[in-house]
């Protein structure tokens, strides 16, 4: 015998399954099939339009052992992230502090705009602009260069082998970031004001109040960061796809991209789907890896208390 | 009240900027997927036709003159003749991603434009109609209004350049294309400043060399090229003048009809078995000096391989020579900042002087068939799809108004509307005139072929690596021997998918190997076998 409440919330979880159903038999077919898809098809020597033929492991085997870009597009990859983490962790936070600590709401108000107003322009353009008007032949870093005599300094800065990386990293220059600033300038804002009261009647601040009180403050808006720079790291390589091709050589390889090209170019879906399935594993097991070891602001409260 | 106005105020302002910005009437100049008529019939057939940048209706040529409308008229004509049938022009990407996953879809478009070397990639998939038997039946536009004009006994005799038509012929021994017209490439030149300082157009290697050294000493850039120049023909033009000497004792496969343009052209499986005997390696002297050449370019050429804009640096005369083709004829025509006089010289062949293995034959041509229209399999979606794809291309109707359309382009009063509209290609139909800005390129296309076209001869990963490589190794980011190993690795892992995809019988080719080992007693540095 179900008691009357026991049935009330068994009618309401129902309720909710049944809200939740059509959106999971979507993830479920335009997400966890095609990823599960591609653990089977990794296993396979298949291109499009061609014949599946089951090769076990050997995808595997050739990416991680014989394919000469692997290795290098790894270490391309783990630089490009960690100086995207390096930019994103640091220059956003400075600048939403340096917003938050203007005494005018209004004048706080037209910096978030400003700052926010890029985010709506699409990556691919922003990308298509470095590459045309900033790095091009004729592009403002040559054309700078040229104007200060400096003519023999110009290079292609894309397809020059000593300034690839450099070129995509610094792409985003000065790396203020709209959505980054918002996101620290939530964090500084929830800040108490009696814990910013109590900080100044201790003499703390300045420097060393950023330091001692709002950055492990606002930890949880870094950690989140942090996830989704490395996610975003690991995964994307459009901006690479427009800029440089992964080139010269394999010089700004990384694996997406060859990922890419290996599946849509070079139709080998098999070993793109391997290619895939390695970068899920690295990007599974770093996002563990920070979850347990990261530790916010609040389960660092949580801990302590 | 004055609030609640302010929207309203701000809607008239928006309205008046629009109405003021209101872009003017232009004619019509025909639009990618819009049919080039748009009267009201009933429609049987709907043949979707991507003809490619160069005669896409509507656009710029080159980004000069006036919108292209040659195509639009000659498809109005040929709705006007088959009611039943519209075309609609189709604007695809130049990513070959794109035609891939359409094919394999069976979504793509009936006609594409693509070499035929990237259809030879696939013929095993049946993603392309093969051409010959409507090529050898009469072209029936012609037959219907004069028997004895060419192309009233079979459609091959419309094309002016028939050896080099018909050397688009695959390795499979089938053809999948038509070459509409021609297409050269040379070495562009700025006449008036050869003549300022006494510089002479080069007749050696390494004249060009000392000639590039003068102009560079002269504060300017020589030669303005991108690297998929240097990758695409520099390298085939090089591999042609030192394999020259040998190709009689390596050219395993001979096709009369093909041999004709090309003597002694190196198939992809020819180049497999090769490789397997040892050549095209690090251990082949003659690969090596064909890649070391290559690089003595580097002093001389444009820095940035990548984003040069090779016409621009010409024009504003930084560059002297640049490395392009007839397609940039009507650009420099049309470009009002071009204050010099230019002209054009094709590479001059290397020397024994400049290398052990070259015999001062001159350079082949790189060049031929220029625009190639291809069928594909969504031309017989009319069809069952169960049955073998040669049993679908008999039964297809629909195929059959696509061939029609193709025969219909090629007539010479359409061919002269598409392809003269600009002077970009040459046109590749008996009786069409070639545009006097395009003969000195005509002269070129007199040459022979090339001994092989490496970009086009295995799968794309390997031309793909190739390139990136090449582009490396031409920046001073990896040396020759660095490279070498690069390519020795590119080369094996492509010979190796190439048998895995193809299965070639190799059978024949050894006999023939060991048939011409007298021939080869003759040469010295050939690498032994590994």
């Amino acid at each position: 015998m179900i008691s009357a409440p026991t049935r009330a919330r068994l009618r309401f979880a129902a309720g909710c399954h049944v809200l939740l159903l059509p959106s999971m038999v979507l993830l479920l077919t335009f997400v966890y099939l095609p990823v599960a898809w591609a653990f089977v098809k990794s296993l396979y020597r298949f291109e499009i339009g061609g014949q599946a033929e089951f090769i076990g492991l050997q995808n595997y085997i050739e990416y991680l052992t014989i394919d000469p870009p692997t290795w290098p597009s790894m270490l391309n990859m783990f630089l490009l992230t960690a100086f995207a983490v390096l930019t994103r962790l640091t220059v956003p936070l400075v600048v939403a502090k340096l917003i938050h600590s203007l005494p005018a709401e209004r004048t706080r108000y037209l910096y978030r705009v400003g700052f926010l107003v890029p985010i709506v322009v699409p990556g691919i353009a922003v990308q298509l602009l470095w590459s045309r008007l900033i790095y091009s032949d004729y592009g403002m870093l040559s054309e700078t260069l040229r104007f200060f005599g400096l003519g023999d300094w110009t290079r292609g800065w894309l397809s020059d082998p000593h300034t690839a990386l450099a070129a995509l990293m610094f792409m985003g220059f000065p790396f203020a970031g709209g959505f980054e600033i918002l996101v620290y300038y939530a964090g500084l804002s929830a800040i108490p004001e009696s814990v910013n009261e109590a900080a100044a009647l201790e003499g703390c601040t300045g420097i060393r109040k950023f330091f001692r009180i709002d950055v492990p403050l606002v930890l949880s808006q870094l950690k989140l960061i942090l996830v989704l720079t490395v996610i975003g790291g690991f995964q994307g390589f459009e901006g690479i796809f427009v800029l440089s091709q992964g080139g010269p050589g394999f010089r700004t390889m990384v694996p997406g991209l060859w990922m890419y090209y290996n599946a849509f170019s070079y139709q080998r879906m098999g070993y793109a789907c391997a290619i895939g399935v390695v970068l899920f594993a690295i990007i599974f097991s770093l996002t563990l890896f920070n979850l347990r070891y990261f530790r916010s602001a609040e389960e660092i409260q949580g801990h302590t208390s | 009240m004055r609030s609640s106005l302010r929207p309203l105020s701000l809607l008239v302002v928006l309205a008046i900027g629009a109405w003021l910005l209101w872009p003017p009437a232009r004619p019509e100049n025909g639009v990618a997927g819009k049919s080039a008529s748009t009267a009201a019939r009933s429609v049987k057939h709907v043949i979707r036709f991507a003809p490619g940048g160069i005669y896409f209706p509507g656009t710029l040529p080159q980004g000069v003159g006036e919108p292209l409308q040659g195509l639009t008229k000659v498809v109005a004509a040929f709705e006007a003749r088959f009611p039943d049938t519209r075309v609609e022009f189709i604007n695809t990407p130049v990513l070959r991603e794109f035609l891939v996953t359409q094919l394999a879809g069976g979504s793509a478009p009936d006609i594409v434009t693509v070499n035929v070397e990237d259809v030879w990639v696939d013929t095993q998939k049946n993603w392309y109609v093969p051409l010959d038997r409507y090529l050898e039946a009469p072209n029936p536009f012609v037959a219907e209004r004069d028997p004895r004009a060419p192309g009233a006994r079979q459609w091959w005799d419309m094309f002016r350049y028939q050896a080099i038509s018909r050397g688009k012929k695959g390795p499979d021994g089938r053809n999948y294309c038509i070459s509409l017209d021609m297409v050269e490439t040379g070495i562009f030149y700025n006449q008036t400043f050869f003549a300022a300082h006494g510089l002479k157009v080069p007749g050696t290697w390494g004249e060009f060399l000392t000639l590039a050294e003068r102009i560079r000493r002269l504060g300017k850039t020589p030669l303005a090229v991108n690297i998929d120049a240097l990758a695409d023909w520099g390298q085939d033009l090089l591999f042609d003048q030192i394999y020259q000497e040998i190709l009689p004792g390596i050219d395993l496969k001979k096709d009369p009809e093909r041999d004709a343009y090309q003597p002694a052209y190196l198939d992809p499986d020819e180049i497999a078995f090769l490789y397997r005997k040892g050549l095209f390696t690090r251990r082949d002297p003659r690969y090596v000096e064909v890649w070391r050449h290559l690089h003595e370019l580097v002093p001389y050429i444009t820095r940035d391989l990548i984003t040069a804009d090779v016409v621009r640096d010409f024009v504003n005369q930084d560059a002297i020579m640049f490395w392009s083709g007839t397609w940039l004829t009507g650009r420099l025509d049309a470009d009002k900042g071009v204050g010099f006089k230019w002209n054009v010289f094709y590479l001059p062949p290397l020397t024994r002087k400049e290398s052990p293995y070259a015999i001062g034959v001159p350079m082949c041509v790189i060049g031929g068939s220029g625009t190639q229209f291809e069928i594909t399999n969504s031309a017989v979606s009319d069809t069952d799809p169960s049955l073998p794809f040669a049993e679908r291309i008999k039964r297809s109707e629909r195929l059959r108004r696509t061939v029609q359309l193709l025969q219909f382009i090629c007539l010479p009063e359409n061919t002269e509307k598409i392809v003269n509209e600009f002077p970009i290609l040459i046109p590749n139909i008996v009786g069409v005139p070639v545009l006097p800005q395009l003969a000195p390129f005509e002269r070129i296309l007199e040459r022979r072929y090339t001994s092989t076209k490496w970009a086009y001869t295995f799968d794309l990963r390997f031309n793909d690596i190739t390139r990136r490589m090449l582009l490396l190794f031409l920046t001073n980011g990896i040396d020759l021997d660095g490279f070498l190993a690069w390519q020795d690795s590119n080369l094996r892992a492509a010979t190796q998918n190439f048998i895995e995809r193809k299965r070639p019988d190799f059978g024949p080719f050894e006999r023939e190997w060991r048939r011409r080992a007298p021939v080869r007693a003759h040469y010295r540095d050939l690498p032994t076998p590994p």
